[in-house]
């Protein structure tokens, strides 16, 4: 049933997406790739569960993660990143790395080994559509991931394209030195992207819990696919990083139901290998030619 | 308005400016003239806070601005406009104004008005990306840029790099309309002479040290200007 | 005989044409300056004789042999070495090393080669060895040989770039800016110290250069560019009275 497959792709390949969306922005602002973005979506998620355990409903336990995860992302970048910015690149890297590491080992010290479960944020019977084409399948998940995916995706461009402190974000990513001769200060603009990144992280793993379960290994496979859209997409490019995430988990869904599902994610990173070897700038990428 | 007192600023192990003071009054337009490599752009950035400087004061309307980081002092009034490089190419011509004016919360309208009658040609790029602009145009979007954050002190590094002199002739006009609309102007320049016209006082920094000062129309005649740029006797 | 001739040389990035048909000749023996406003080209000239930029037109003689189509890492067996505009020695090494890193091409074989103690190699090892001492004391470095490139003053580490390209043998030096960041008694020690590299050596020196005291006290002859054009080139006294010259460092004077 490939329009069943399609969906399905496409509903993986959004998780890949807003996965993919953070990195990206978080990338552009401070040209680090943040190693620690997937624990610190997970350790969001045990937040969330903690607040469900309270008592709290499932949406707004989400709404008080999300503002949780925007001091959080700020905390983190602007304790532990930002004396090292001047200094080294490559500490701020391993710092990341380290992050990473305390977070798997905190969480298991304070939630336990134990998979915890969170529950859907919607649910209820499928919708079925029938037709010429047979029959199609909608998850109400799904439903909502699309619109969480569309949403997101929309606000960023919002953000991006038209406010103060979208032009400010631009300006930074492109010539720090120039974005301060304006007036900005490109401390303030990289908190910003750390906290919608965090924030958009975090969305990731609460509504991909109920997949995967709280765990503090349940975000690396959304980290590792979230960085190959993020590459695939250009790695600076948020529509790119959209579209990425979209193409890859609908390669990987077709190649699982066609040809085997034990290859899906093998062949589908060698489909992309190819795709750079082709196009070394990604699908959206920035096409400037390096000098050496 | 502008008084630096013996500022030396370094690149790591290399002095790029050594003991330079100088002062630029109010209203003027006042030009530093030197050849590449004498110092002239990390001089700006220093004045900015793009870089520390290792001695020396930095006096901006009586307020020491040295320990400023460069957004508390862009905040003052004191603008930077950087050699055309450094607009952001991938935004577009609307867009980099609109950075330009980042800090500001007041009516834009008519500093629009003003950089479009300074820049006609900005007008109808209005919506192209700055990357496709000719090394004119950019020069002219950098100049406009600077202009949206409501300069009181504007300063220029070499506007004139790279451009045709036809081209030069039409910056120098737009830097002394803007200088006539009340801006003070310190124009840093390789172009002597077409900077000197144009201004009111100058100094020559020759490989980060001032080696001469004076009025503009003494220095234009002065043939020392010469040797400084291509060596002496 | 000229050593390098360069013949209607040029290179463009994209639409930018960075060197335009630029033609000029390095006789055997010479100091020779290329100077020239910011962007004028002067380094892509420098770029394109050691292949590192892809030349659009034209072609590149040095001593009879034609280097337009060597491949990069083999330029400097043809005799070429060069300096960089900002100090690139390598800093976990010491100066002895870096030294041994210049010597790399004349060395015969490869790693297996290395690896096994032949005579042959025993002998390329103290004649590498006893030049590197030679270059040391030529270039006042000798009690720095053993500390590391990075922890050294800043004009020993150009010192440092200079002696790794002289452990090449070449026919051509190419100096990029090399007294920039340099005070007054280290610029007339460098000076000093190309004179010799001249005289002494008898290798031949191009070199760009915005301190004009050096370019005009150094020279034999000086090549002028601007916008990628050759603009200028003779003594430096004639070349300092070219009014074209004059203009494209300071613009015209009729202008505006």
């Amino acid at each position: 049933m490939f329009l069943n497959r399609l969906i399905l792709g496409l509903s993986t390949g959004s998780f890949y997406s807003l996965a993919a969306m953070g990195i990206v922005l978080i990338f552009k602002v401070t040209g680090l790739m943040n190693f620690a973005y997937g624990n610190m979506a997970m350790f969001m998620a045990y937040v969330t569960y903690t607040f469900v355990s309270l008592g709290l409903g499932a949406w707004s336990a989400l709404v008080l993660t999300l503002l949780v995860s925007m001091l959080f992302g700020y905390a983190v970048e602007r304790f532990t990143l930002r004396p090292l910015r001047k200094l080294s690149h490559g500490s701020m890297l391993i710092v990341t790395f380290g992050i990473l590491m305390i977070l798997e080992g905190l969480a298991t010290q304070i939630w336990g080994t134990q998979y915890k479960s969170l529950p859907e944020l919607i649910a209820g019977r499928p919708l079925i559509f029938r037709g010429d084409f047979g029959i199609v399948v909608f998850r109400r998940q799904d439903l909502l991931l699309f619109a969480v995916l569309v949403t997101v995706s929309f606000l960023v461009f919002l953000l991006y394209r038209f406010t103060k402190v979208g032009i400010a974000m631009r300006a930074v990513s492109e010539n720090e030195k120039a974005a301060q001769l304006m007036g900005i200060d490109p401390n303030k603009v990289i908190s910003w992207c750390w906290m919608v990144g965090t924030a958009i992280g975090t969305m990731v793993a609460v509504l991909g819990a109920p997949r995967t379960y709280v765990s503090p290994t349940m975000m690396i496979y959304y980290q590792i696919q979230g960085f190959t859209a993020a590459v695939l997409g250009g790695f600076d490019s948020l529509l790119g990083a959209l579209c990425g995430g979209l193409v890859l988990g609908v390669i990987e869904n077709l190649i699982g139901g066609y040809i085997s599902n034990e290859l899906k994610t093998t062949l589908s990173l060698a489909i992309i290998v190819g795709i750079l070897l082709v196009r070394p700038q990604g699908l959206f990428g920035s096409e400037e030619i390096r000098r050496v | 308005m502008l008084e630096l007192k013996n500022v030396t600023v370094s690149y790591g192990p290399v002095v790029a400016v050594k003991n330079v003071s100088l002062k630029v009054e109010k209203s003027s337009i006042t030009t530093i003239l030197g050849a590449n490599g004498s110092g002239k752009t990390s001089l700006l950035h220093a004045i900015v806070g793009l870089n520390k400087i290792v001695s020396g004061e930095i006096l901006f309307e009586g307020e020491r601005i040295d320990k400023f980081e460069a957004h508390e002092i862009v905040r003052r009034g004191l603008i930077l406009c950087p050699d055309n490089r450094m607009v952001f190419q991938k935004m577009t011509v609307l867009e980099n104004l609109q950075a330009g004016a980042y800090l500001r919360r007041d009516d834009l309208s008519k500093d629009f008005e003003f950089v479009f009658t300074l820049f006609p040609k900005l007008k109808e790029r209005l919506k192209q990306k700055a990357g496709t602009l000719s090394g004119g145009e950019r020069q002219m979007l950098a100049i406009a840029r600077a202009l949206m954050a409501k300069p009181k002190l504007l300063m220029l590094d070499e506007p004139s790099t790279g451009l045709a002199p036809n081209l030069v002739t039409e910056i120098m006009r737009a830097i002394k309309r803007i200088n006539e609309s009340g801006v003070t102007i310190l124009l840093v320049e390789q172009s002597a002479y077409a900077a000197l016209k144009i201004s009111h006082y100058g100094y020559v920094l020759q490989t980060g040290r001032l080696v001469m000062e004076g009025p503009s129309e003494r220095l234009i005649r002065d043939s020392s200007v010469v040797e400084s740029y291509l060596g002496g006797r | 005989m000229a050593l390098l001739e360069i013949d209607s040389l040029t290179v463009r990035f994209g639409g930018l044409v960075a060197v335009d048909n630029f033609s000029m000749r390095v006789e055997k023996g010479e100091i020779h300056s290329l100077i020239g406003p910011n962007g004028a080209g002067k380094t892509t000239v420098f770029n394109a004789i050691t292949r590192v930029v892809k030349i659009h037109s034209g072609t590149i003689v040095l001593d009879g042999v034609e280097l337009t189509h060597v491949a990069p890492h083999r330029v400097v067996s043809y005799g070429v070495a060069r300096t960089f505009q900002n100090v690139v020695v390598f800093k976990y090494l010491t100066v002895l090393e870096n030294f041994y890193v210049g010597y790399h091409h004349r060395i015969v074989g490869g790693l297996l080669k290395d690896l096994i103690p032949t005579k042959r190699r025993l002998i390329e090892n103290y004649d590498m060895y006893r030049e590197a001492l030679k270059l040391a004391d030529f270039l006042g470095l000798k009690s720095r040989l053993l500390s590391y490139a990075g922890s050294i003053p800043y004009f020993h580490q150009k010192l440092v770039e200079i002696g790794r390209a002289l452990m090449a043998k070449p026919k051509l030096l190419l100096l990029d800016e090399p007294a920039a960041g340099l005070n007054e008694a280290e610029t007339k020690q460098l000076v000093n110290i190309v004179r010799r590299i001249r005289e002494e050596m008898g290798i031949t020196v191009l070199l760009i250069e915005h301190d004009m005291r050096v370019v005009m006290d150094i020279s034999d002859v000086v090549t002028v560019m601007d916008f990628g054009k050759k603009i200028s080139e003779g003594k430096p006294e004639e070349v300092r009275k070219d009014p074209k010259v004059i203009s494209a460092y300071l613009g015209e004077i009729n202008s505006a």
